[in-house]
């Protein structure tokens, strides 16, 4: 370890480590309620739940997380190669799709896959007349693998295909001038370039398959986040939750350690690219992409969007009875709105910190805020509950204290997003406006700020549409009578009234996609490459 | 005169050590600069000296040794201005020109509000008028290292630093740029040091050339002393291309291979005589030497010689003069040579 | 430049429209109450207008699944704002009260109730029941071969064909009465025999209802108002209940039920909402949208379902089926809760 390097070379200034410790303070609530909640009966829950669950649990969650990490890789490095580096048509409507399933969550994806791929589900239905009597099981670890694949890979998708369009392409050339065909070159020289964004593709889908609760839960698979949930669930049993809950931090904490390593080995010289990129003919292959895009694009999108429109066609012609959409739009949208400025306002100065001037608060602010990230949301809504009635009467159920829940579960999301702008940005930059006699401030204000328009943009889009699928800590911290898309979602799903929760969900998702979508369209996910 | 005038102030360095880790990048270099001097601080890569110039900046922190502008300590051990109050200018090797704002919005960037006028006087001083609302990606290199410039002198720095100025300029508009930057420099009277690998730039352009070696300044004199007179072996290297003959020194002159040479400065015994390529003469000088090949390089022509009893060596002689392979000179030392005393 | 401006402008126009929902009044003459609900939206929603219209007191609900709600209130303790919770289960109600966060109820409100269905200290009243039933596909199985008791389902021939959702808290709870009626080693021998005679787990009783309907399996233990509810959704299906023998745990009675929170800010509105909650309007409304048993004030439910009166579930008291910690930790220990 060379301590010399955690000295910040330069002081930072109070504006930018002042968030920075408020960011690492937020973020230890629900490490301080854990650690609290967790031994308040001793060791005793400890040892037992080691004896019992933790080991099957902890191997079934890995295990899954492994799994859907390896399929999401599997399809995004694909996708994410065929939409930046060859001459399909549509490029950019090919990325908007393979983006947009950003915007529906894991749990209406999961209702589908039930609804369409059960053993006697709508696909069922069409092939009864080929003699398929029914079709494989679909829940347990497979389906919950294949859902999670779904909903998740546009995480890797993202990063993948930002690292290929910004990546050096000369040694790319060389290696084809020394006669190397372009399927070798990819394997020999691209895919080993893309290592680094593979790794922090693979973490974002292994937080994003340890934190999930929907799929799992609707595909019946135990996680350790599932579990949580059913410890609350069956016997109201806080310490033993608790006790789950700061075991799947600890494991991320040593999942975001060994990553952080293999990150930092691998960093070293990138280059970024100068010239054009000269797209790869497909010819007859072309055929073959295009039909692995359609596929992934089906099951990702096509597929849950249309059994929610076929639940709402449905419910329609029986006249079923749908849920005044209004004030849910509105409150969804005002949080989310709402929740991602304040995300990203607080997000960005820890970012300047991590990318410009290193130190132990850095890091700290970076890491604790990954740990949240990856703890359950019903976890850190319990947290926020804890504080909230003791030392935050005043905001408490009210929408504030919502905010501050989203801003504790998403600022790492704003902040893979705006570091990776940053330090891809000229650091001279800054150094040429202090020359010419600006403070940190005024440089950051006038050079900083505006050249990182685009992961501004990027993360702000991320915090949104996260925000607006977020459903276990909407439920618990809205204020009382406070409708909205999720909680509707949810509510009328439980009721099994599927026609009513179509309908929150198609807006919910429509919503969500808008800012995502639109970045993919213009390009500037690039942003997005952490 | 055209532009206001600054207000040079002298700059002192010593002992400045700067240290990455375990590695002293700087170690303990010596330098002073003089009000309105333009210093060169020549070195290859990794010496330092860009490091040194980023410390008197106030983008590194030194771990010993201190840094005075004008008189006052900027940075020691103890103290350090942040760098936007010293009021030092500093000219990046990449510019660092911002990419998202105008020529202009460059150049005023580190100007108070309303001062349109004195941008709009740059602009005209680096012929650069009308090209004040383009983006910096809409000039050519040798544009934006002039606004790299005018944007750092914009705002009367006490200092201005350059960072391998000409670098990323090609040979033709490299000369033009040397002559303008040392002229403009001249007009505002700037206290100047810039950081150089090339040593006809450092020549062409600087009052003094300071040579740094492994994080030390090991010499610092003008260019014509640097190149007729230097101080040690190590530092003759840097001023042009340097070969040594083994000689007995008798006071004003010396015994060589090369014949007798007069000594630049007196030295008796053992020593080796610095005798450049281009300080040969050729033909009707008493030693007989052999063209062993020969190198056309337009003005000039590069000879490789031998003479019995010491290695190859090289003279540079106009190109139109006729030389082959295995043709014969008398060859002989013109000009008075440096000689340093054979140690041991 | 412009675009940060517009988003900046979104972000404060945003802010200022959270703040004015934040700071909203909304104190009307009535006063307001408090409402946890673990009941979604859709079974509560119509009877709180009513409610609101008729007695003038607001009413602010909180929709959350009731173990959230019950998590919540467990974590609020003694400063909870909410005056009453309403819960889908017994189990949940009992949770809270162990906590000693629940109010006695008047002898008003809890004499509408049969006493099997209410605490017996009074902290609680069943608003509506339901009853285990064993929901079946009548194009794969002919009625005569239905079994009598929750131990025919480990039979040979229902291998594969029996769907069940340990994660559920009301199929919990038919374990509790099982280790209660039968013994906690029947219970552990019927859960690990289930498990060998390959039953299909499911997510929850809607899951299992739909995958009787459709075939994918035959039968499965569930609630009887599901198969209601998605007849409601959906129309004809492919799905009836059949009801257990008399005095069998798989024909446990159990009740979503009301109480008040001894931290109440407004307990007499409080109160009277649990209350109306069992006057004929609400008692009809239930009856009528959810499918389950009206508690209170003989009111009937569906025709076309089994009246309450006709049901002969096993004599246990509600109360007693709070052990749930012995039922997960069986539950886990046999692998059937994975």
């Amino acid at each position: 370890m060379n301590w010399a390097a955690l000295r910040p070379a330069r002081k930072a200034p109070a504006a930018l480590w002042l968030p920075g410790l408020l960011a690492v303070a937020l973020t230890f609530i629900p490490v301080f309620y854990l650690a609290l909640r967790s031994t308040e009966d001793g060791w005793s829950p400890w040892s037992r739940a080691f004896h019992t669950s933790v080991p099957q649990l902890l191997q079934r969650s890995l295990w899954l997380a492994a799994v859907v990490a390896l399929f999401c890789v599997a399809v995004a490095v694909p996708a994410a190669w065929l939409t930046t580096r060859a001459d399909i048509p549509a490029r950019r409507v090919w990325s908007v799709l393979l983006t947009v399933p950003l915007a529906i969550p894991s749990y209406i994806t999961a209702l589908a896959v039930v609804a369409f791929l059960g053993p006697k589900g709508m696909l069922q239905g069409w092939l009864e007349p080929l003699g398929v009597d029914r079709l494989p099981e679909v829940y347990g670890f497979w389906g919950a693998a294949f859902t999670l694949t779904c909903a998740g890979y546009p995480y890797v998708y993202l990063v993948v295909r930002a690292a290929l369009a910004s990546a050096d392409t000369a040694e790319e050339e060389a290696s084809r001038s020394l006669g190397v065909s372009p399927l070798r070159t990819f394997f020999a020289i691209t895919l080993p370039g893309l290592v680094p964004a593979l790794a922090a593709g693979i973490l974002l889908s292994v937080l994003y398959t340890l934190s999930d609760f929907g799929a799992v839960s609707l595909l019946n698979y135990s996680t350790f986040t599932r579990d949580i949930f059913i410890e609350y669930q069956s016997s109201f049993d806080r310490t033993g939750a608790a006790v789950l809950g700061a075991i799947l931090g600890l494991v991320t904490l040593l999942i975001l350690t060994s990553e952080l390593g293999v990150r930092s080995w691998l960093a070293r010289g990138r280059k970024r690219r100068q010239a054009a990129v000269r797209l790869v003919p497909l010819g007859r292959w072309g055929v073959l992409a295009l039909a692995f895009l359609s596929i992934a694009v089906s099951l990702a999108l096509v597929l849950p969007v249309g059994v929610l429109i076929y639940w709402l066609i449905n419910g329609l012609r029986a006249n079923a009875d749908f849920p005044a959409l209004a004030p849910a739009v509105r409150h969804s949208v005002e949080m989310a709105l709402a929740g991602a400025a304040i995300t990203v306002a607080l997000a960005f100065p820890v970012a300047i910190l991590s990318a410009r001037y290193g130190g132990l608060l850095a890091r700290a602010a970076e890491q604790a805020a990954y740990v949240t990230h990856a703890l359950p949301g019903l976890v850190v809504a319990l947290a926020l509950v804890f504080f909230g009635i003791r030392y935050a009467t005043g905001l408490y159920q009210t929408v504030w204290m919502l905010l501050l829940a989203y801003v504790i579960l998403f600022v790492p999301n704003a902040l893979s997003a705006l570091r990776g702008t940053l330090v891809r940005q000229p650091a001279n930059l800054e150094d040429a406006a202090a020359s010419l006699g600006k403070g940190p401030l005024m440089a950051i204000a006038t050079v900083t700020a505006p050249l990182a328009r685009p992961g501004l943009a990027a993360a702000f889009a991320l915090v949104f549409l996260t925000i607006m699928k977020e459903l276990p800590a909407t439920l618990i911290l809205s204020p009382p009578g406070y409708q909205t898309l999720p909680g509707l979602v949810w509510s009328r799903s439980t009721d099994a009234l599927y026609a009513g929760a179509a309908l929150p969900a198609l807006a919910l998702i429509a919503v969500a996609a808008i800012p995502v979508g639109l970045l993919a369209w213009k390009g500037d996910i690039g942003a997005l490459e952490s | 005169m055209i532009l206001e005038l600054s207000n040079p102030e002298p700059l002192d360095c010593a002992g400045v050590e700067v240290r990455f880790g375990s590695l002293k990048a700087v170690n303990g270099a010596n330098l002073q600069v003089a009000a309105g001097e333009i210093v060169a601080i020549l070195g290859r890569s990794g010496s330092g000296k860009t490091t040194l110039l980023r410390a008197i900046a106030g983008f590194e922190r030194v771990a010993a040794g201190e840094i005075r502008i004008g008189g006052r300590v900027v940075e020691s051990t103890s103290v350090s201005v942040p760098a936007h109050k010293r009021s030092v200018g500093l000219v990046f090797q990449d510019y660092a020109l911002f990419p998202n704002r105008t020529v202009a919005a460059n150049i005023a960037y580190g100007l108070p509000r309303g001062s349109a006028a004195r941008v709009t006087e740059l602009l005209r001083r680096g012929e650069l008028e009308g090209l004040g609302g383009r983006y910096p990606h809409q000039l050519s290199g040798g544009q934006q290292q002039r606004v790299a410039v005018l944007r750092s002198l914009a705002p009367h720095p006490r200092i201005l630093l350059l960072d391998e100025p000409f670098s990323n300029l090609d040979a033709a508009l490299r000369l033009a740029m040397r002559e303008e930057l040392v002229t403009i420099l001249r007009a505002e009277g700037m206290t100047a040091v810039l950081v150089t690998h090339d040593r006809t730039d450092a020549m062409a352009a600087a009052d003094r050339i300071a040579v740094m070696d492994a994080g030390r300044v090991i010499e610092t004199a003008t260019p014509l002393n640097l190149y007729m007179r230097p101080s040690s072996k190590e530092s003759a290297t840097y001023a042009a291309d340097a070969q040594f003959f083994p000689g007995v020194a008798n006071g004003d002159t010396a015994e060589t291979p090369l014949g007798t040479v007069r000594l630049s400065m007196p030295l008796r015994g053992g020593c080796e005589v610095l005798i450049r390529p281009e300080w040969i003469g050729v033909k009707g000088l008493g030693v007989p030497a052999t063209v062993v090949r020969r190198r056309f390089e337009g003005a000039h022509a590069r000879l490789v010689l031998s003479v019995p009893g010491i290695p190859e060596f090289v003279a540079v002689v106009p190109s139109w003069m006729a030389a082959e392979a295995n043709d014969s000179f008398e060859i002989g030392v013109n000009v008075a040579v440096p000689a340093f005393a054979t140690a041991g | 430049m412009h675009r940060l401006r517009i988003l900046s402008l979104t972000t404060a126009a945003a802010a200022l429209a959270v703040m004015a929902a934040a700071c909203g009044g909304d104190d009307d003459d009535g006063g307001s109450i408090t409402v946890y609900s673990g009941r979604s939206e859709a079974l509560v929603a119509p009877i709180i207008e009513d409610f609101t219209e008729e007695t003038g007191i607001k009413v602010n609900v909180k929709y959350a699944g009731t173990d959230a709600a019950a998590a919540l209130l467990l974590e609020e303790g003694g400063k909870s704002p909410a005056d009453v919770f309403f819960s889908q289960d017994g189990g949940a109600l009992g949770a809270v009260r162990e906590a000693g966060l629940l109010a006695t109820l008047p002898g008003s409100i809890t004499g509408l109730v049969p006493e099997q269905y209410r605490a017996s200290d009074g902290s609680w009243v069943g608003i509506s029941g339901r009853s285990r039933v064993v929901v079946y596909n009548p194009g794969l199985i002919n009625a005569s071969d239905l079994p009598a008791s929750y131990k025919d389902l480990t039979s040979a021939k229902w291998k594969g064909k029996v769907g069940w959702a340990p994660a559920n808290a009301s199929f919990q709870a038919f374990i509790t009465a099982v280790r209660k009626v039968d013994g906690e080693d029947a219970a552990k021998a019927w859960l690990e025999a289930m498990a060998k005679n390959d039953a299909k787990t499911y997510a929850n009783n809607n899951a299992i209802v739909s995958a009787v309907a459709s075939g994918e399996i035959s039968l499965g233990v569930v609630n009887h108002y599901y198969l209601w509810g998605l007849i409601k959704d959906q129309g004809e299906i492919n799905a009836k209940n059949h009801y257990l023998a008399a005095g069998d745990p798989g024909a446990l009675v159990n009740v979503a039920g009301a109480a008040v929170l001894k931290s109440a800010p407004n307990k007499s509105g409080a109160e009277k909402f649990v209350e109306y909650l069992l006057q004929k309007h609400a008692q009809e409304f239930f009856a009528q949208e959810t499918f389950e048993y009206p508690l209170a004030n003989g009111i009937a439910t569906d025709p076309r379902i089994k009246p309450l009166a006709e049901l002969k579930p096993p004599a246990i008291d509600l109360s007693d089926l709070d052990d749930l910690a012995g039922t997960l930790a069986l539950l886990r220990s046999t692998g059937v809760l994975k």
